[in-house]
């Protein structure tokens, strides 16, 4: 049985932006800085260190090296990367801290898309011998995903605009957010498509951002905070590479996540979900049970800010900020990697 | 992305697979385009002008070549208000004498140096600089050593990027002995890379 007392006390994130001058690192600095002080931990204190990054993104091998200097790696600190999302860098420092000799760790997530041309950066990401080859982008195996949601009858494309319209609107009140306002589904259902049935507005803005998280746990976490987020499960199951092998209109491994992490279905006052094209949000709400009113994305989501290898750290921050200042006691984070929704984490987070 | 064959092997003939195995070759090319960071443009400005410049860290006060914008020990910002010139003279610190063997992409057929200079006012190396006019068999950690500029209608920025790498190279040919007597080694230990 996982540990419980495990909280996210600290935390902080850059403005997400379609092309930031500086530098990965720099973008790193000042909120590694800013999500330790707003815990009142200082640097030196923290057990263990756990980064998410993509060297792909600006095309610097051993990238993720230099990240490392935003933590003040000397003298050596213990530390660990994952070429994931943030989110599971989180993981990994959830699952040291339960080993118990330590009770704080620092965890961040960063990415620049805007130096790599996306569509061309992530076909790579597919298997090298059929899909890699063809160039297949992650914006037309969402479209494939959306087009066998409409087949289905599971959805339609008005359903996709409305997703859309909440998100901006959500996005208005979200100081980080990069596309943001009030748009009607008729206006949006105008635009032409850009991956039949998908139009630009179901697909992510480019992003580049950064976001920190400080965790602690137990007496440690109440000295820190004075109401910290408490993880009460978390959990990651990954599903088949190969798109063509799995039913893309739902999300099993979603599912079996939201249950290893303890997720009854019970009232959730904030839910922050991965999901980087609109059609996906349907997806994910039904793979986790989520009714309708549900207080989906109260920040936009990533079709608002779509930092890539923090997106899903993000979301976790989201709840967990609300839960910290008081305004939610329940909360569901969800991050995603690889494509069409292949590997998903659900981290159930609540205050005291 | 381009599917091509080359008149070099990728793979050593004796590994190559029975002629009946379908073989594919992937070869794949990623595009990146960016500006220079804002410390990098300032930096590699000066460079064209003939000047080196770093970032001196206000908490510590170790000089970075070029300057990231923080200081990696200390973890707080730098800006340009933080910039400092450094001397083109300094310090070999470490080197490697590479014997180049034919893989793809290998340009190099002679033995070349690839050497660390730790300017003067600076903290942190230069690093995979070319050294010229003196025998390999006589390069050696301790030796100072001088930039051998380009002619400054040769010079671009072409050599700089974010990536951190061959961050002078557009600018500077390569460094060659300048004569001075070798430095201590106790000077430069803590720089050996
Ligand atoms: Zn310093």
């Amino acid at each position: 049985m996982a540990v419980t007392d495990i909280a996210v006390v600290g935390y902080a994130q850059t403005p997400s932006s379609r092309r930031a001058r500086e530098s990965e690192v720099q973008l790193l600095v000042p909120i590694v800085t800013e999500a330790l002080q707003r815990s009142g931990l200082d640097r030196r204190e923290v057990g263990f260190t756990c980064a998410g990054s993509c060297d792909y993104l600006t095309g610097g091998p051993f990238a993720f090296v230099s990240n490392l200097e935003a933590a003040g790696a000397w003298p050596p600190i213990s530390e660990s990367h994952v070429e994931m999302d943030g989110a599971w860098a989180l993981y990994e420092a959830w699952v040291r801290l339960q080993h118990g000799d330590i009770d704080t760790a620092l965890v961040f997530g960063s990415g620049k898309s805007s130096p790599s041309i996306p569509a061309e950066m992530w076909a790579q990401q597919l298997d090298p011998y059929y899909l890699a080859p063809l160039g297949v982008d992650p914006a037309s195996l969402a479209g494939i995903q959306a087009r066998a949601l409409l087949d289905a009858g599971k959805a339609t494309e008005r359903d996709f605009a409305r997703v859309v319209v909440r998100n901006r609107r959500n996005a208005k009140d979200n100081p980080n957010a990069q596309v943001a306002g009030d748009f009607s589904v008729d206006e949006l259902l105008a635009a032409p498509y850009v991956r039949a049935p998908l139009r630009k507005h179901d697909l992510p803005p480019v992003s580049d951002g950064a976001v920190a998280v400080v965790l602690a746990r137990g007496d440690r976490a109440r000295a820190l905070c004075e109401r910290p987020a408490w993880i009460r499960g978390l959990d990651h199951r990954i599903e088949v590479h190969q798109p063509g092998m799995r039913d893309l209109t739902t999300s099993a491994s979603t599912t079996l996540a939201a249950r290893k992490a303890g997720y009854d279905g019970g009232p959730l006052d904030v839910i922050e979900l991965s999901s980087t094209f609109s059609p996906q949000e349907l997806i994910l709400r039904d793979a986790l049970g989520i009714d309708a009113d549900s207080n989906v994305n109260p920040s936009g989501g990533p079709l608002a800010a779509n930092p890539v290898m923090a997106t899903g750290l993000v979301r976790i921050v989201e709840v967990a900020q609300r839960i910290v200042e008081g305004t939610a006691s329940r909360g569901l984070a969800h991050a995603t990697g690889g494509q069409v929704l292949q590997h998903n984490l659900v981290c159930l987070m609540e205050g005291d | 992305m381009s599917a091509s064959t080359s008149k070099q092997n990728l793979v050593p003939k004796e590994n190559l697979v029975p002629k009946e195995t379908l073989v594919m070759e992937h070869l794949v090319s990623l595009t990146y385009s960016e500006e220079l960071t804002p410390v990098l443009d300032r930096y590699v400005d000066a460079l064209i002008d003939g000047r080196i410049v770093g970032h001196k860290c206000p908490s510590c006060g170790r000089v970075y070549v070029p300057g990231k914008g923080y200081c990696p020990i200390c973890v707080v910002p730098t800006t340009a208000a933080d910039e400092i010139e450094v001397s083109d003279h300094g310090t070999l610190t470490g080197f490697t004498i590479i014997t180049p063997v034919a893989y793809y992409g290998q340009t190099e057929t002679e033995p070349f140096v690839y050497a660390s200079v730790l300017l003067d006012g600076s903290d942190s190396n230069l690093g995979g600089q070319e050294i010229v006019g003196v025998p390999h068999d006589q390069i050696r950690s301790g030796m100072r050593v001088r930039a051998v500029w380009k002619a400054k209608t040769d010079r671009s920025a072409e050599g700089v990027s974010n990536r951190g790498w061959g961050s002078v190279s557009s600018v500077i040919d390569a460094f060659e002995p300048s004569g001075e007597p070798d430095m201590d080694r106790a000077k430069y230990e803590e720089h050996i890379f």
